[in-house]
């Protein structure tokens, strides 16, 4: 119980992270050679997760070119299916070569066994080295004293909404408190049949969490068990729910979220940063009649930190190469590269001198709530704990149980499952 | 050597598909009996030291979890609802094809038993886009006639029926088949005297047919029965046992707990519930069939 | 066969009414069917569909522009050649399989060995047992063997199933004994009656399991989903249930994959439905 406090504490603090954000100059620029590959050619396998996984084939197209005696073989799958594939793949210790790890993976598979430790390739590879990249990033990659997930890319939640629908409903700007959010999404519902203000995705582990926290919840005690039902934690989720209830966010649309947000149907939703690429590339007629903002505010503004570590599957019989593949992926270059096909945020420092990163008014937005973002605490259990809580929530959005007494049953299983 | 091989034949001949039977089949029930006893998880897949035995512990378990004990009402409703409405409707097709003298009859058998023969991921991926409550074709039918939208997967009850229309369009087929094979194997000659004292079309059935398919009746429900029992693929594919656990069925949660979240043992002790179940009931609908033709 | 005036008068009527009963029932049947065709003509067509016509409200039926592209982006971009191989060579295999069966029942008809009547028992005692009690332990058995996430361990768990042992033997009853006691007096080997007897007079039934093998093995998805880490050995299902989870609102590129699916087994079955049809009656499902 101690041990968890204090890694709940170590992330806290590591997540001050961009105050520290200095100008880490990338010292991996050169290419750190043939680094003990030569001779045979190996075939390493890369599990990426969700949309970005799609785009990973370009840039491993790019690391071939660079090593011809190693080819990368891209698999992609789902978010939720890649999570059951890993634990199949730890049971038969067959799998992958190199894993795309989202942070909140981290703990619950480094405590499995199923990450190499990194330690021996840092030393080999200045590219990888802790120092290049957000503490925050860095601090979710340990288990305990081990390094075993080297970051890639960070994101945040921010907000983005139809500045020309919401200007209709009156207001001139984004919301800025949690009362304007509820008041914007209600007006705008009521544009008529068919027409809501916001979507909010029940499936989303990690938003319950996140307005909880902006609430001033306190999501353990001091002794370091949960406290998911408290007041602060209740009023919360009383909020979310309030949009279902009122009818200002679906239940069940059926529509994915780029259609509907270019038909106005749903003018504003939370998410990462990879939206906008993709709201770029398949909406190109809102062009301007969009925009982002970070996020309302009730005590505070803090978004979700997040994002996807890569690590090396403890069984791989290629880690030399999979480390390779690695150092190529941290390199400030690959990244900046990576960012531009599917906006995704550099996790190393030096990538964000980046004119681009600087000056674009999008991640702008981001930066700005980079500042006020934190991530989740960093603990094996919080996969089925966040799991557990979208089976409560389930219940109270869909049928309006009583917050109160869902959330303790919760908090009661929470505990069970940090035992 | 040749001539020992030539007296061992019999042997040979039914060598590997015996062991393959074994393997698979009937060592796993002992496996699983055994692990049923086990906390096995994926620690323990591991490393085989970490189980260990904690006797009826995942029974009890098992048969508090307000979820295990949902997922058994579901499968009841599935059950209830469903085994009737196969049997109705695929004997009413079969009989209705049956009768028919025309070729068009014939295309008939094709069309009811196509759903059977395809693929249950493409007919959850189908039938989810027609369920699909903003760009689906049975809401824009409904709403086309003035008829209000249908939460056909988002309400736990509707999403239970919802499956069992899915299910029943992809079971009738075989069903109906079997049915018809079975109304071949009536005589002619049976209807003919029939004929002759005058009898009509619906006592030709209800008076000849139906008794002579006694077997073939008993025959669906015990299957269908066992089948719906172990209802898993629907609710796999499309519902994933969601909302709120409405469409969870026994066999869904022994798959969940067993390959989502590596609790073996206690998936394990769950199978062995469902296992049991089937059993008594099989059991009890042979005895119900036994007195009855007891009686007659 | 003479009939009297009155028995003819009769059956007229009774032709008549049951012209009306033809024509009633027909209508019952087409009505059925319409709803039993709709997904697939839905699947079809929507296949053909570009993504914007996909995602218009209210739906189209059909398609308004024509295109290929969903089927173009299933093998550019997602490996379905790869799924088609994979699921071929199972297939095969499943054809290995219906041999081992056709053996095996072969053993249980023509042969009086010790242990035969208990071993069939055994036999038929697997057919009850159900899948979701042997699904964890046969996993853990092949991961102990080291081949899971192999295409052994796909093939080899369902390779052999008692039903189809039941159904040949069930057939190869009928052969005559004599026909084997001639050849086997001609120094023939029990391999080679099998060989060349046994299998040309068991081609009915052959025929139709190789069918239904066939449909099986195209079809199989459980157990390739949990058996198959590497997306070398998916097989379609499985990467058709995978195309679900990734383009979740790509309703179009889902349609095509799905069409692809079940094309192939639409055409096969209605071509062979005769034979498959009446392997019921060959069942003794009376």
């Amino acid at each position: 119980m101690k041990k968890t406090l204090a890694m709940i504490t170590t992330v806290a603090l590591g997540a001050g992270l961009l105050a520290g954000c200095g100008t880490n100059k990338g010292e991996g620029g050169a290419n750190a050679g043939d680094g003990g590959s030569a001779g045979k050619k190996v075939t390493i396998n890369v599990w990426g997760m969700g949309e970005e996984a799609k785009t990973l084939p370009t840039v491993a197209a790019a690391f071939e070119n660079e090593n011809p005696k190693i080819t990368i073989k891209v698999q992609a799958l789902p978010w939720d299916q890649g999570h059951d594939k890993l634990l199949t793949a730890i049971a038969s210790k067959k799998g992958p070569d190199v894993i795309q790890m989202g942070t909140s993976w981290i703990p619950e598979f480094a405590e499995a066994g199923a990450l190499a430790d990194l330690a021996p390739y840092v030393e080999q590879y200045p590219e990888m080295k802790p120092e290049n990249f957000y503490e925050g990033a860095v601090a979710a990659g340990k288990s305990g004293d081990k390094y075993v997930s080297s970051p890639w890319y960070v994101e945040t939640r921010v907000l983005y909404y139809r500045a020309d629908l919401l200007k209709e409903a009156g207001y001139d700007k984004a919301p800025q408190t949690w009362e304007e959010l509820s008041d914007a999404a209600q007006k705008l519902a009521a544009r008529g049949k068919g027409k809501y203000g916001i979507s909010i995705d029940p499936k989303e582990q990690s938003l319950g969490f996140m307005f909880s926290r902006q609430n001033g919840a306190k999501w353990f005690t001091e002794d370091g068990k949960p406290n998911f039902s408290d007041d602060k934690f209740v009023e919360a989720v009383k909020y979310i729910n309030s949009f279902y209830q009122n009818g200002s966010a679906p239940k069940d649309l059926g529509l994915d979220i780029v259609p509907a947000f270019k038909e106005g149907i749903l003018p504003m939703f939370i998410s990462g940063p990879w939206m906008i690429k993709l709201i770029q590339d398949q909406a190109p007629e809102i062009e301007g009649k969009w925009a982002m903002a970070v996020l309302p505010k009730k005590e505070n503004n803090i978004s979700l930190l997040g994002g996807s570590n890569l690590s090396i599957f403890e069984y791989s019989q290629n880690k030399d190469a999979a480390a390779k593949f690695i150092a190529f992926m941290s390199k400030p270059e690959t990244q900046l590269k990576w960012m531009e096909q599917t906006s995704s945020l550099p996790a190393a420092t030096a990538a964000w001198e980046n004119e681009k990163l600087k000056n674009d008014e999008f991640y702008k937005v981001i930066g700005e709530q980079l500042k006020a973002a934190q991530p989740m605490p960093v603990i094996p259990a919080w996969a089925q704990i966040s799991e557990s809580y979208l089976k409560h929530f389930e219940a109270i959005y869909r049928s309006n149980a009583d917050v109160k007494k869902e959330l303790e049953a919760f908090n009661a299983e929470a505990a069970k499952l940090m035992k | 050597m040749k001539g020992f091989l030539n007296k061992q034949a019999p042997y040979i001949f039914i060598a590997p598909t015996l062991i393959l039977l074994t393997l698979f089949s009937i060592v796993p029930i002992l496996v699983a009996l055994v692990i049923s006893f086990s906390d096995m998880d994926l620690g323990g897949l591991a490393n085989f030291d970490s189980i260990s035995f904690i006797g009826f512990d995942n029974y009890i378990e098992v048969l508090k979890d307000p979820v295990f004990l949902k997922a058994i009402l579901n499968t009841l409703f599935y059950v209830v609802i469903g085994v009737p409405l196969v049997i109705l409707f695929s004997l009413a097709i079969a009989l209705l094809i049956n009768l028919g003298t025309s070729r068009i009859f014939k295309v008939f058998r094709v069309v009811y038993y196509l759903p059977s023969v395809t693929n249950i991921v493409a007919v959850a991926v189908v039938w989810s886009y027609l369920y699909n409550p903003a760009l689906g074709l049975f809401n824009y039918l409904l709403n086309s006639v003035g008829l209000p939208d249908v939460p056909w997967l988002t309400e736990p009850t509707v999403a239970k029926l919802s499956l069992i229309l899915l299910a029943l369009w992809k079971a009738i087929g075989l069903n109906m088949i079997i049915f018809i094979a079975a109304l071949q194997g009536v005589p002619k000659s049976y209807y003919e005297a029939a004929e002759l004292d005058g009898a009509n079309t619906w006592q030709q059935v209800t008076r000849i047919t139906i008794p002579m398919l006694r077997f073939a009746i008993f025959f669906v429900s015990v299957t269908t029965m066992i089948g719906w029992l172990q209802f898993f693929e629907e609710p796999f594919v499309m519902t994933q046992g969601g909302p709120l656990d409405g469409t969870l069925s026994v066999a869904l949660f022994i798959y969940q707990n067993g390959f989502k979240f590596n609790n073996f043992g206690y998936a394990a002790a769950g199978s062995f519930v469902l296992f049991v179940s089937i059993i008594v009931i099989t059991l009890v609908q042979l005895r119900l069939q036994k007195n009855e033709s007891d009686m007659t | 066969m003479h009939t009297t005036t009155a028995g003819k008068k009769r059956s007229a009527r009774e032709r008549e009414s049951g012209k009306t009963f033809q024509w009633m029932s027909g209508g019952l049947l087409t009505i059925g069917a319409l709803f039993f065709l709709l997904p697939f003509f839905w699947m079809i067509l929507s296949s053909f569909k570009p993504e914007g016509e996909i995602l218009q409200i209210p739906p189209t039926f059909w398609p308004k522009r024509f295109t290929m592209d969903n089927f173009a982006y299933l093998f550019e971009n997602m490996n379905f050649g790869v799924y088609l191989k994979n699921t071929l060579i199972i297939v095969l295999f499943s054809f290995v399989g219906l041999l081992l069966n056709a053996i095996a029942g072969f053993g249980f008809a023509k042969y009086d060995f010790k242990g035969r009547n208990a071993l069939f028992v055994l036999v038929l005692a697997t057919m009850m047992i159900p899948s979701q009690v042997t699904m964890i332990p046969v996993y853990l058995i092949l991961n102990s063997l080291g081949l899971t996430n192999t295409m052994t361990g796909i093939v080899l768990p369902g390779l052999v199933g008692a039903f189809a042992i039941f159904l040949f033997r069930q057939f190869m009853s009928t052969i005559p004994t004599e026909l084997m006691e001639a050849t086997r007096l001609d120094g023939a080997s029990e391999y080679r009656i099998f060989l060349q007897i046994v299998l040309p007079i068991s081609k009915p039934i052959l025929a139709v399991q190789a069918i239904l093998t066939f449909i099986a093995g195209w079809n199989s998805f459980l157990w390739p989903l949990i058996i198959a880490n590497d997306e070398s050995l998916y097989t379609l299902s499985v990467g058709l249930s995978l195309l679900k989870g990734q383009y979740a609102a790509k309703f179009g590129l889902q349609m095509a994959g799905a069409t692809f699916m079940v094309a192939p087994v639409i055409v096969l079955f209605t071509y062979f439905q005769k034979h498959i049809i009446e392997n019921f009656s060959i069942s003794g499902m009376k």
